[in-house]
């Protein structure tokens, strides 16, 4: 029996500003207010962050919420737009489009789930199309919002959203949120890291000012480099291009839109793919492409020649190795952000692994022995979400018909992991989804994704067969009846947003200068 | 409809698992299409292991729209609030593995950090006095969980005691009623196809030849279609769940039925006590490479408070699975897929579960084998997580007998090894892949065995000390006031449940 005292770490030093640094100081000063335990934040303005995934996922919310932030005031300090979901435009095949709603699709019924009785009804000759039974997707192209309802008996309680915002907002609220809470920031640039010579541990960093930060823990938010996990304490990585080959992107932001789309578009090229998220101020815009398959310059026109506004500054590009630390807490540092990797934003997940790389560090949160057994649970953990996400992004460029470029005929005929292919050939025989630990996306998430890649079951589940058709014919009528007519009584997200949470006008370009 | 759709079922064996599935096969299914057939022998004896469970059960009763009072009534049961474990970890231990949490969480952290403080602070009240359940049964009540989910008499659940027997008789009346034929009679061979090996048809001792498209096997340890007519093969977990033996016994009451079932470790293995309304079961479930059946009998009748019933039966059985649980067109469920000795009851919640996922994964006559390998993987790592689990009881032992040395020296799984490091570490469950049990079962298993974590969540400092002693002090009130509130476990049976011959 074991009555050691409690050993609680004292002071937490966070390397790098953006957006997981600020996530992490934010959350980290409001939960451990009581602790007595510092938490330094060093960042340089010299070094720009990257603030990647200007789009997320609804988890968001309960970060903010645990935050204690407004949802009306974070979507006018952000810009911020709502988003329903992703549509995805020529992935599939030259033409074709879907959406991945945040939402579920129809309600189950009888003992099978719902996507099964869909099933047998196509089977029976029924060509409704799946998503006529999403409300989310119903309403994302009506371009109409409105939050949804608690109660589980209430259409509304079908779908959940998420934010697109400006990213270098996102940081520059939650610093003021965290600065409040007592976090200090430190400017300046670091130069070294100091490592315990017998244990190996971080002891402080050495910035360039000369100036020195010790602490017990440290929060690697340095960005691809990994400053302190990779630099300092030599964590390797783990390479995934050849499962996910984009390497790298080009993003400027064009002309604000009158009427924001309420979901995030992704359009495939020949070599990648070019996001377009609608913000208040201004719409977000990107290549995603692989330079083993298009050159820069190709980027840089298809880009600027496929935006549906005018460019407010000159492309930015930005280079990355897809993959995951091969650790993401080792000794006493933790990396969150793209220190800790990066699996390209096409289902805007950057955002999500920050915020559950902090969930996960608070539910598991350290003493200053530091523990390898926390360490190693925390880590096996990590490992399974990043797998989860991959595969999930592999099945994206895997499943399609496209063989129109090289590119699409490499992704298309490429290896892909084990745990995705038993998934897809389950669901290819049957219909059935099989579930596996850690996976953010829940089944009406895969489902999306495959029927969207078109990946049509060859059979369903021989238990729908207890309904009689037109039994099946009349529930299902109905359902679709009861979307359609919601989606159009909701307000347009615009009306919704001058409603709620408009933001302050700003104004770009000329009038800057001007004013400077 | 498909031609590939089952159109025929047989069930092999008619105890608990046989009856089990006949009943939710009859449920589920359009018998006007798919005919569903049990085939099962008098002359055979039903095992009946598991005459506790775990509150899942309900759950099930539920499904098949059983009311629980004349469920209760018609197997002369009596309701479970956990169990209580004696001697367990070392002479004189007490300790409670209750079917609810102990209590809220509070700011979002579980009670037992709280409570880890509060000790550390020098507090050394039991953990047990914050299980609401055990309140509830060291008092010999039994009430329905409050509605009210601010009540701490929300945190509960519950499972029941019942003769297995009778359970078996009620459901097949159930099944009967629903269109599931009776076949009565031995089979005595199965013939397998050629071609695929599937089972095409078993043959009765009177000759009778009987077809089916698909078998589910509930013929027990024996295993009759998975092993003796497959070969699928056993995987024996005997070198971690040493005991291999039950010599059973019913017995007369002694006193009003507690609403728990009761644990005693022994020299060479552990005693049940189980209080249904007519009876007492008991039993000693012990490792032979440890003791003789004579001592082990001496044993349990020496340790049983009524007045025997019957003779004492010895039960044989290997703890472990079968390395397949479906096989070609068979599916094994019960016994005939695996045993881990009855110490958590959870023989009647490894047939549920299997059965809820064959409906889930309901094959045609492709038994797309992808599926089955699914099937195979998911119900594979449910076995070796309530192994880790059962295992937990035994290997933390102090005492100095042969079999619990034994036990404390063997080597454990990895899977639980590393359990137990990080819940030493921090008071945290370290969860795996299709856990049976939830966060407070393990930390009742953790703290009852005294496997204490070296810290607690730093985030219970952000309540002050004296506010949490006094608000722990508030709730362990308030659950005695909740459990005087309830009736006694015997007037709330009498009132709702009482079994039918004893009016």
């Amino acid at each position: 029996m074991t009555e050691a005292p409690q050993h609680n770490i004292r002071s937490i030093v966070i390397a790098g500003g953006g957006s997981a640094g600020w996530m992490a100081a934010a959350a980290l000063s409001t939960v451990l207010a009581a602790q007595r335990c510092s938490i330094t934040l060093v960042e340089s303005e010299e070094i720009g962050i990257v603030g990647v995934g200007e789009a997320t996922i609804p988890p968001i919310q309960l970060f903010n919420r645990i935050l204690g932030i407004d949802d009306n005031e974070f979507v006018r300090a952000t810009q911020a737009t709502f988003k329903l979901g992703i549509e995805f435009v020529n992935w599939t095949k030259q033409g074709h489009r879907y959406i991945h709603p945040f939402g579920r699709y129809g309600d189950d019924f009888g003992i099978a789930p719902f996507h099964q009785h869909w099933l047998r009804a196509r089977a029976l000759g029924d060509a409704t199309p799946f998503d006529a039974y999403s409300l989310t997707t119903a309403a994302a192209r009506l371009g109409k919002f409105q939050r949804p309802d608690g109660n589980p008996n209430s259409v509304f309680s079908t779908f959940s959203y998420a934010y697109h915002f400006d990213a270098a907002l996102y940081a520059k609220y939650l610093r003021g949120l965290a600065e409040q809470r007592g976090v200090i920031r430190r400017e300046g640039k670091i130069a070294r890291v100091n490592l315990d010579g017998e244990s190996g541990h971080i002891q402080s960093l050495t910035l360039d000012d000369g100036g020195k930060i010790a602490g017990e823990l440290f929060i690697d938010c340095t960005g691809f480099r990994g400053l302190l996990i990779g630099d300092a304490l030599g964590v390797g990585y783990q390479d995934w291009s050849q499962w996910l080959p984009c390497d790298r992107a080009m993003a400027v932001p064009s002309v604000k839109v009158p009427e924001t789309t309420p979901y995030t578009r992704a359009t495939a090229w020949g070599a990648g793919w070019q996001w377009r998220i609608p913000l208040q101020h201004r719409t977000g815009n990107g290549m995603v492409y692989s330079s083993a398959y298009m050159d820069d310059d190709e980027a840089r026109r298809l880009l600027l020649g496929n935006l549906d506004s005018d460019p407010l500054d000159d492309p930015r590009q930005l280079r990355f190795t897809t993959g995951r630390r091969e650790k993401f807490w080792h000794k006493n540092c933790v990396a969150l952000g793209l220190a800790s990797g990066f699996l390209e934003p096409l289902e805007s997940t950057s955002i999500h692994l920050i915020q559950s790389g902090i969930t996960k560090l608070l539910s598991w949160f350290p003493g200053n022995d530091f523990d390898p057994a926390v360490e190693a649970e925390y880590n096996r953990q990590g490992v399974n979400e990043f797998e989860r996400i991959r595969d999930f992004l592999v099945l994206h460029y895997n499943a399609t018909e496209r063989d129109d470029t090289p590119f699409w005929n490499y992704c298309r005929t490429m290896d892909i992991p084990d745990s995705l292919s038993e998934k897809v050939e389950m669901f290819r025989r049957n219909g059935r989804l099989i579930a596996r630990d850690l996976d953010i996306f829940q089944d009406s998430s895969w489902l999306a994704v495959l029927l969207g890649q078109g990946i049509n079951p060859l059979d369903y589940d021989p238990l729908t067969d207890n309904i009689q058709p037109s039994e099946l014919d009349k529930v299902l009528t109905g359902m679709r009846g009861v979307i359609a007519r919601t989606a159009q009584n909701m307000p347009t997200q615009s009306a919704f947003i001058d409603a709620h949470c408009r933001a302050p006008a700003v104004s770009f370009g000329k009038e800057i200068d001007e004013v400077l | 409809m498909s031609d590939q759709s089952i159109k025929s079922i047989i069930v092999v064996g008619g105890g608990t698992a046989g009856w089990m599935s006949a009943s939710i096969l009859s449920r589920f299914l359009d018998l006007q299409t798919c005919s569903v057939t049990l085939v099962e022998s008098e002359e055979i004896g039903i095992v009946g292991v598991g005459e506790a469970t775990v509150p899942l059960m309900q759950h099930f009763n539920g499904v098949l729209g059983i009311d629980e009072n004349e469920f209760v009534a018609a197997t002369n049961g009596s309701f479970k609030l956990g169990i209580e474990f004696r001697d367990w970890g070392k002479m004189g231990n007490v300790h409670f593995h209750g079917f609810g949490d102990y209590g809220d969480t509070i700011e979002g952290v579980s009670p037992h950090h709280h409570w880890l403080k509060l000790r550390q602070m020098g507090d050394m009240t039991p953990i047990d006095d914050y299980s609401f359940p055990y309140a509830v049964g060291r008092r010999g009540r039994f009430g329905q969980p409050s509605p009210d989910p601010k009540a701490e008499a929300a945190f509960f659940r519950y499972a029941f005691h019942f003769d297995a027997s009778l359970y078996a008789r009620y459901l097949r009346g159930y099944s009967e009623t629903r269109g599931v034929t009776r076949v009565e009679g031995r089979v005595v061979e199965t013939a397998l196809d050629g071609e695929n090996g599937n089972i095409k048809s078993i043959t009765l001792a009177d000759g009778r030849v009987l077809e089916a498209d698909f078998f589910i096997d509930c013929s027990g340890f024996y295993g009759l279609l998975i092993e003796q007519a497959l070969k699928t093969g056993y995987e024996e977990w005997t070198h971690w769940l040493p005991c291999n033996r039950a010599v059973v016994v019913p017995t007369t009451r002694d006193g009003p039925p507690t609403p728990f079932t009761v644990s005693s470790a022994q020299e060479a293995g552990w005693q049940w006590r189980i209080p249904l309304q007519h009876r007492e079961g008991n039993g000693y479930v012990y490792s032979s490479a440890f003791i003789e059946d004579d001592p082990a009998r001496d044993t349990l009748l020496a340790n049983v408070k009524g007045e025997p019933l019957a003779d004492t039966r010895v039960l044989k059985f290997v703890t472990g699975r079968r390395k397949k649980f479906w096989n070609k067109n068979c599916v094994a469920i019960g016994l005939a897929g695996g045993f881990m000795e009855p110490l958590e009851s959870t023989s009647i919640q490894l047939i549920q579960t299997a059965i809820a996922r064959l409906i889930e994964m309901f094959p045609d006559k492709n038994f797309d084998p992808v599926m089955v390998d699914e099937y195979n993987r998911v119900t594979a790592n449910e076995f070796e997580r309530i192994r880790d689990f059962l295992i937990l009881h035994y290997s933390p032992s102090q005492r100095d007998e042969p079999l619990w040395n034994y036990c404390r020296n063997m080597d454990i799984p990895d899977s639980l090894a590393h359990k137990i490091d990080v819940w030493k570490s921090c008071g945290r469950v370290a969860f795996q892949t299709d856990e049976s049990y939830q966060e407070p079962s393990w930390v009742a298993v953790f703290m009852g065995n005294g496997i204490l974590p070296n810290r607690y969540d730093p985030l219970v400092d952000l309540i002050e000390p004296e506010r949490l002693k006094l608000g722990l002090e508030r709730r362990r009130q308030k659950m005695a006031a909740a459990a005087e509130a309830m009736p006694s476990h015997e007037a709330y049976i009498a009132r709702f449940c009482k079994m039918k011959d004893a009016a």
